[in-house]
């Protein structure tokens, strides 16, 4: 193969020249993590504790597993602004059957489907079958769906008896299991990582090595933390495990399957797509149907955490979770954006949640600090985009 | 003789990498058109930004001398004020206003209050049109309601009205009908007289031999050549400058006998949705065979594009009419059928509709067929499988790329195109319609394209293409049907097709 385009060959050239400098750039919000974690591991000696990081890992699971959908829906240049209503009403409806007499093993999967696919297909019908922008449709579900919730329980709250419940967002994976999972994912991890890299040479892909070895030993230190923290202080929480699966399994779609593919095809060009025989229809019905279970199952953790649902649960959620997806870098005009950033960015706003509690920081000063580092974030990626 | 306005002296810019242009050295008289030609990519977009000040002075080595006087612009503003004026391929106006308001967009006539006086604004556009004799602009015309060939006049218009005594035309052309074309040569004729200096960048070969006065062609970012005056060069003098190599057979068509009919349309109709009643496409009839090149020639707006589009499925609610294929009707409601169905649609506008510009090569190649490089049920992709396939295509089609990882906005052209030939070759079409596939790519890629669609014909595909280049239509089709206002109005076969002939068909005056 010849290398005479000179335009092409240009990026490969300046990403040589500046390994360190694009990285750090390329990885702003991974660094700030960092920085902020070791910064409260000084500042407050309750911080670096297993119980303390326990804790916060099962907090940022909420926003966290929300985000992951809210990564697909903004990819595809939308917006889901009903979710923190759809959890707040998915907890309410799943604690009201099992008040009515269903078992939780039932009253989970109903709530799932009939909250979740309900309030998502409707979402998406209206946004991919008649265009309506996202924003309306998602606006409207907002007040509804808060509406439906306060309307079932009256606007008070419905307490849990069933102690099986309690598991899914309190229980934990004992110690010995937590540390044979964690162990096999990592092995599992490096061997993906190893194969992947051994494909890309055998299709003459360079491989970036030093950022391979970074995002590698950034990745082993993760599951290293993670092993001191959750066998250190009773094993996995439950709710941790589920993010973990389903934060997995949204890397997993959008890199490697034709859903994946098809949103950011959607995202990046939408008439492009559609001529390149896209169901675009499809895809957005089923991005938005996605995101609503997620945001169900989300409303079903806290009511289980909570032993019991309030109407008001999950109010604003959909601002922390579209914020853990901006500050994870992910485009708001859609096509460009993953995963694993928006993961970063839920332990961040987590991180700093938590910081700021133990630090003693008024919730309104933290209101305010929350929001300017939203601002900061995307400040930094419009400009590193302009550049 | 007149005397030199502007020089460029061994300007050098180099990018992280790679270096745009090097050494630079032209000159440009008052009163003449000088005809910048290149290749895409051969840095005269480059050349520009550095003249109007994209690219700030120290940004860049050598000397830009205007009227005799070295120059260093900071920034855009500067190089306007010092009465460069540019007009780029893809106009800046603002469609919503008026022309009034565009050409004095930022400069209102205003009282001591802030109030525009309007009056003035319009009388004074007034008099700026009547000057370039651009009688049929009406100052109060919405710059949406005008064509684009209007709008370019607009544009220069605007130039002109801040003392623009060097214009720069980026190919100007590109999206104008005939008739445009001669208006815009008229004024340019006119801006001669005026002694404005114009540099004229175009691909267009038969343009320039029109209205150059003398010609500087860009190589790999280098003039090649010195400034010829058009008297003393040929084309294919050009041509050689311009790719570096005789290029002897422009249109390498291959004989081959068609065969059966394979794409059939019966009365396709596309209705105007902004306009109920009216058509873009009106009871379109057609037949393409096995192993043919079926041209579609026709004026911008006729129709060509409507026509494709809706055999394609784009616009379902606002298509009537049979498509068969292979003798069995088909039955269309959107792109993914037609695709299934064995139909690829090239698209004429390739950023909009063709590209996801910050995608990869790979991904840009496989996002119409995944299908055959996943997993039946979780839709699981394949990443050996599409390497091997993207792989292939990319070495096939010769496309310049580091990487099949490379993004592909940042290629050129004409390897962007091949791109997406290789996207729609992959998805295996026994009918593929392409819309425009030369539009803007440099000639190396052409005769790529044409060999390409000479080799596809002789696998059995049917090839559509539509084309606003008549010499391209008559050196590479075997039949040519001309659109005009919606409808097919002629079909010549191969040795029959003349172009004033098409042309008469194509302006509704035959």
């Amino acid at each position: 193969m010849s290398v005479d385009s000179n335009v092409a060959s240009m990026g490969a050239g300046s990403a040589k020249e500046n390994h360190l400098l694009n990285f750090i750039k390329n990885n702003a919000s991974l660094i700030a993590l960092i920085v902020l974690v070791v910064g409260l591991s000084f500042a407050d000696d309750a911080f670096f504790t297993e119980r303390n990081l326990s804790n916060l890992s099962r907090q940022v699971t909420i926003i966290g597993i929300i985000a992951v959908g809210m990564t697909m829906v903004i990819l595809t240049a939308g917006i889901d602004l009903s979710v923190g209503s759809v959890v707040g009403l998915a907890a309410v409806a799943c604690t009201l059957m099992m008040q009515w007499g269903v078992p939780a093993f039932l009253a989970v999967p109903l709530t799932l489907i009939i909250v979740g696919g309900g309030i998502g297909l409707w979402n998406g019908f209206w946004i991919a079958k008649f265009n309506i922008p996202p924003f309306i449709i998602t606006l409207g579900m907002l007040t509804i769906a808060r509406g439906l919730a306060l309307t079932l329980t009256n606007g008070s709250s419905v307490p849990v008896k069933d102690k099986s419940f309690a598991i899914i967002g309190g229980g934990y994976i004992p110690p010995m299991a937590s540390s044979f999972i964690l162990i096999a994912c990592a092995a599992l991890a490096v061997y993906s990582i190893f194969r992947e890299v051994q494909q890309s040479t055998a299709h003459g892909v360079q491989v970036n090595k030093q950022e391979l070895y970074v995002n590698g030993a950034v990745m082993l230190g993760g599951f290293a933390l993670a092993f001191h923290v959750f066998t250190g202080y009773k094993g996995i929480p439950v709710p941790v495990a589920i993010f973990a699966v389903i934060a997995f399994g949204g890397i997993y779609a959008l890199n490697n399957t034709r859903f994946g593919r098809r949103i950011y095809a959607l995202g990046g060009n939408e008439g492009a797509a559609r001529l390149s025989g896209i169901d675009t229809v499809r895809t957005k019905m089923v991005v938005y149907t996605i995101i609503s279970v997620l945001a169900a199952l989300a409303g079903i953790i806290l009511a289980s955490r909570l032993n019991g649902a309030s109407p008001n649960l999950g109010t604003m959620f959909e601002l922390d979770a579209i914020a853990a997806v901006v500050i994870g870098g992910t485009s708001l005009a859609g096509g460009s954006g993953r995963v694993a950033g928006t993961i970063i960015g839920a332990l961040l706003i987590g991180v700093l949640n938590n910081g700021m509690s133990l630090l003693g920081v008024v919730t309104f000063y933290q209101l305010i600090i929350k929001g300017l580092i939203i601002i900061l974030a995307v400040w930094f990626d419009v400009m590193q985009k302009n550049k | 003789m007149s005397e030199v306005v502007l020089e460029m002296q061994g300007i050098i810019k180099d990018f992280p990498g790679v270096r745009a242009l090097n050494n630079v050295n032209f000159e440009a008289r008052s009163g003449e058109l000088l005809a910048l030609m290149g290749e895409n990519g051969a840095g005269k977009s480059t050349l520009m930004k550095v003249l109007s000040g994209v690219w700030p002075s120290p940004t860049y080595e050598g000397d830009i001398v205007l009227n005799g006087e070295k120059v260093r612009f900071a920034n855009t503003k500067e190089a306007e004020a010092a009465g460069i004026g540019i007009i780029y391929q893809e106009l800046n106006l603002i469609p919503e206003l008026t022309v009034a308001e565009n050409i004095f967009l930022d400069r209102q006539f205003t009282n001591s209050i802030g109030k525009i006086n309007w009056n003035q604004t319009f009388s004074e556009t007034q008099k700026i049109l009547t000057d370039l004799g651009m009688n049929d602009i009406q100052p109060t015309d919405l710059v949406q309601n005008i064509t684009v060939g209007k709008q370019q006049m607009v544009e220069i218009a605007k130039a002109l009205s801040q003392k623009a005594e060097i214009l720069v035309l980026d190919e100007p052309t590109s999206a104008l009908t005939d008739k445009e074309v001669k208006d815009l040569f008229r004024i340019i004729r006119k801006l001669k007289t005026d002694g404005v200096c114009m540099c004229y960048i175009s691909h267009k070969m038969e343009e320039i031999e029109q209205i150059a006065d003398r010609i500087a062609v860009l190589r790999d970012g280098e003039t090649i050549g010195g400034v010829t005056p058009i008297a003393e060069i040929t084309l294919d003098q050009i041509i050689a400058r311009m790719v570096g190599r005789d290029i002897k057979d422009m249109f390498p068509k291959a004989d081959f006998e068609p065969g059966e009919i394979t794409l059939e349309v019966n009365n396709l109709t596309v209705v105007n949705p902004d306009l109920p009643g009216t058509f873009k496409v009106k009871n379109a009839s057609f037949v393409a065979r096995k192993g043919e090149i079926l041209g579609i020639s026709g004026l911008m707006g006729a129709g060509r594009t409507e026509l494709v589009e809706g055999i394609f499925g784009a616009y379902p609610q606002h298509t009537t009419g049979e498509v068969k294929l292979n003798g069995e009707v088909l039955n269309v409601s959107s792109p993914k059928d037609a695709i299934e169905a064995g139909i690829a649609l090239l698209t004429e506008d390739r950023k909009a509709l063709g590209l996801f510009l910050d995608k990869s090569i790979s991904f840009n190649t496989t996002i119409s067929s995944l299908e055959s490089i996943s997993s039946k049920v979780l839709g699981i992709i394949n990443n050996q499988q599409e390497r091997k396939i993207v792989r292939e295509y990319v070495d096939q089609l010769g496309v310049k790329t580091p990487s099949i990882d490379t993004v592909i906005g940042t290629l050129s052209g004409g390897n962007q195109q091949k791109v997406i030939l290789g996207k729609w070759l992959n998805s295996r079409p026994d009918v593929f319609i392409l819309d425009e596939p030369t539009r803007g790519i440099d000639i190396g890629a052409k005769v790529e394209i044409y060999k390409l669609l000479n080799e596809l014909v002789q696998q059995g595909v049917t090839v559509i293409m539509i084309s606003s280049e008549l010499p391209e239509v008559l050196g590479m089709c075997d039949r040519i049907l001309v659109m005009c206002e919606g409808a097919i109005v002629s079909n010549f076969a191969r040795d029959e097709a003349k172009k004033e002939a098409i042309m008469a068909y194509a302006t509704g005056s035959a």
